[in-house]
């Protein structure tokens, strides 16, 4: 990584019902995979629109490998797959990578070469035939990011890349996430999906209510809130107590302990890391209980991203 | 630009906006065809020297009903083609999302539009000729027509004239409104424009007095001004037929029941109005356009 490839600088939008951004300033580096989140009507498509040279910021400035938003030199730079869109239907699929590889400026060989590849790599395939009247949104959405990538940009911004998509699409999507990413490409997604963002995303950004909330990396946030969860059978409230004292720690008994019937029950702690699990794993062992189970949970950033917007007023939700 | 003009094109094509429209046409030109026959040699005196003068006039007065009557629907389709096929150019594709997903590629704005506009301006002007010169062959072919090339030339520029007005028009609209709203609004525009026309042509052949006739004279300017397509027609049925030479001879014009008749006819400035009326909208659109968020 080296220098900035997206700079905002006090970048706002203020629309007439109060909506938009305010003030936000982020840097993301070249080569850097940059997970842009937040509550419906955080703001976060308006950002992304006034990078993309949709929307006219209000004021503040922002460069793309220090062109300004905007301009025909920024623009040659991005890819964009924006969040609500179609494509022309009276098109073949095929043919509207090949208009946009044309609006790129791809000469006939380059585009001949590179739509077939792309189509293939997005899913598409002989499909790219049949016109975009009969795709389902998911291969919309697979047709949008052919053409966000047809331009091969240094730039790729993804308005919600996936949300269309069935478990196995996200999957491919997820996984040529990663190819672009390897490539060098700065990727710059905003997304729900919490978990393609905490696979492939090495900073987030976190916007509400127009302003941005925190930004960290990944790695920073998780490691902050690193928790775990044990299935144990036979606990009482004794051993629970006990435990407690034991390690110190705050160990709750999952909310969601559906099974407790039985005797067997989810315990979640915040730990800091794998050796702390090891230890705790030891201690409910060696008071005679079982452990079935014992792992990190899967929505860590979900966690996060709940947390941190917990009591806050979410535009969206109003309305 | 040539992207978009081209995309445009095959646009119309797709989605059989020229089939539809040709082949419509050729069912009007067949109707066409057969009322100029009727028209054309019902009640004509028989006996009557081939050569004699009254033939000769009794031929050309049928010729320009005809192709008054021609160019009057020839007129609405041209109109009616160039407002739908541009109404939703933009709100439209804003609406569905097609726009979001053009714009930010490496293309000056004002270029996308100038493309789209050139491409139903194309296609409607294409579209005009064919028609000025079908319904210009069945008439010729049934009674005597003006056959002045440079008047004819003239003519089809007057008759395709609209076209470039009311596509940029229509964009423009299409920038500000929905494109329901935008078809409503261009729609109503053009029948005030047209409504306009009638009270011209209705006031100039009435017998009316000056106390009524100023006030209809200043309400037709005002709607002409507004929208100055029907006056265009107007002109180019009088340089069809020159009608400061053939108007003494030949009743066009000039009867007060004929709805066909094109009243006072609007002076070269109006014209220029009208060119420079179509070149703002044009301009304002284009200005509009590459600075509306999306």
């Amino acid at each position: 990584m080296s220098a900035a490839a997206i700079v905002a600088d006090g970048l706002t939008k203020r629309y007439a019902n109060g909506r938009g951004c305010r003030d936000v300033t982020i840097a993301v580096e070249e080569g850097e995979a940059f997970g842009f989140l937040g509550p419906n009507g955080a703001g976060k498509s308006t950002f992304v629109k006034m990078l993309a040279g949709l929307v006219a910021p209000t004021s503040g400035a922002a460069t793309l490998l220090g062109q300004p938003i905007g301009s025909l030199p920024a623009k040659r730079l991005i890819g964009y797959l924006p969040e609500l869109y179609r494509y022309q239907e009276w098109l073949t699929g095929e043919e509207v990578v090949r208009l946009h590889a044309r609006l790129c400026g791809l000469d006939r060989i380059t585009a001949d070469r590179r739509v077939p590849r792309l189509l293939e790599e997005v899913g598409i395939g002989l499909r790219g035939r049949d016109r975009v009247k009969h795709y389902s949104k998911g291969m919309q959405q697979r047709l949008g990011l052919a053409c966000a990538l047809v331009g091969d940009p240094p730039i790729v911004f993804l308005d919600e890349p996936s949300s269309a998509l069935d478990p196995i699409g996200r999957m491919e999507v997820r996984a040529l996430l990663k190819r672009l990413k390897a490539q060098g490409k700065t990727v710059f997604l905003n997304s729900h999906l919490l978990e393609d963002v905490e696979a492939i995303c090495d900073r987030i950004a976190l916007m509400n209510d127009g302003r941005i909330l925190r930004h960290g990396r990944v790695a920073d946030v998780l490691q902050q809130r690193l928790r775990w969860r044990f299935k144990v059978g036979g606990l009482s409230d004794e051993a629970l107590v006990w435990l407690r004292e034991a390690t110190g720690l705050r160990i709750e008994l999952s909310a969601n302990a559906g099974d407790s019937t039985d005797g067997i029950v989810w315990l979640e702690a915040e730990l800091e890391d794998e050796e702390q699990a090891g230890w705790v794993n030891a201690l409910i062992a060696g008071q005679g209980m079982t452990l079935y189970e014992a792992g990190c949970r899967a929505e860590r950033l979900e966690s996060w991203f709940v947390q941190a917007v917990a009591g806050l007023s979410h535009r969206g939700e109003r309305g | 630009m040539t992207v978009i003009f081209g995309m445009t094109w095959r646009e119309m094509t797709r989605k059989r906006v020229v089939l539809l429209t040709l082949l419509l046409t050729v069912v009007f030109l067949i109707a066409f065809w057969f009322i100029a026959r009727t028209i054309a040699t019902a009640g004509i005196t028989a006996g009557l020297d081939p050569d004699s003068p009254e033939l000769l006039i009794e031929r050309f007065t049928r010729g320009a009903f005809l192709l008054t009557l021609g160019y009057f629907f020839g007129a609405f389709v041209v109109a009616f083609l160039a407002i739908f096929t541009s109404f939703s150019a933009i709100a439209g594709e804003a609406e569905q999302g097609v726009l979001q997903a053009m714009l930010p590629r490496p293309l000056p704005r004002w270029q996308w539009y100038l493309g789209r506009w050139l491409g139903y301006v194309t296609m409607g002007i294409l579209y005009a000729f064919l028609l000025y010169a079908a319904i210009f062959l069945i008439t010729w072919q049934h009674a005597a027509v003006p056959r002045d090339a440079a008047s004819l030339f003239q003519a089809f520029l007057l008759f395709a004239m609209p076209v470039p007005i009311l596509a940029a028009v229509s964009m423009l609209g299409s920038g500000w409104l929905s494109a329901l709203g935008n078809g409503v609004w261009m729609t109503m525009l053009y029948g005030a424009g047209w409504l306009g026309g009638m009270i011209e042509k209705v006031g100039a052949q009435l017998p009316l007095g000056t106390d009524v006739i100023q006030p209809l004279s200043k309400v037709s300017g005002l709607i002409s001004l507004l929208m100055p397509v029907d006056g265009l027609q107007r002109k180019m049925l009088a340089v069809l037929f020159d009608y400061r030479s053939l108007g003494a001879l030949l009743p066009v014009g000039a009867n007060p029941m004929n709805q066909f008749a094109f009243g006072q006819v609007p002076s070269t400035s109006f014209v220029v109005y009208a060119g420079l009326y179509g070149a703002a909208a044009l301009g304002l659109g284009m200005w509009r356009f590459s600075r509306k968020d999306f």
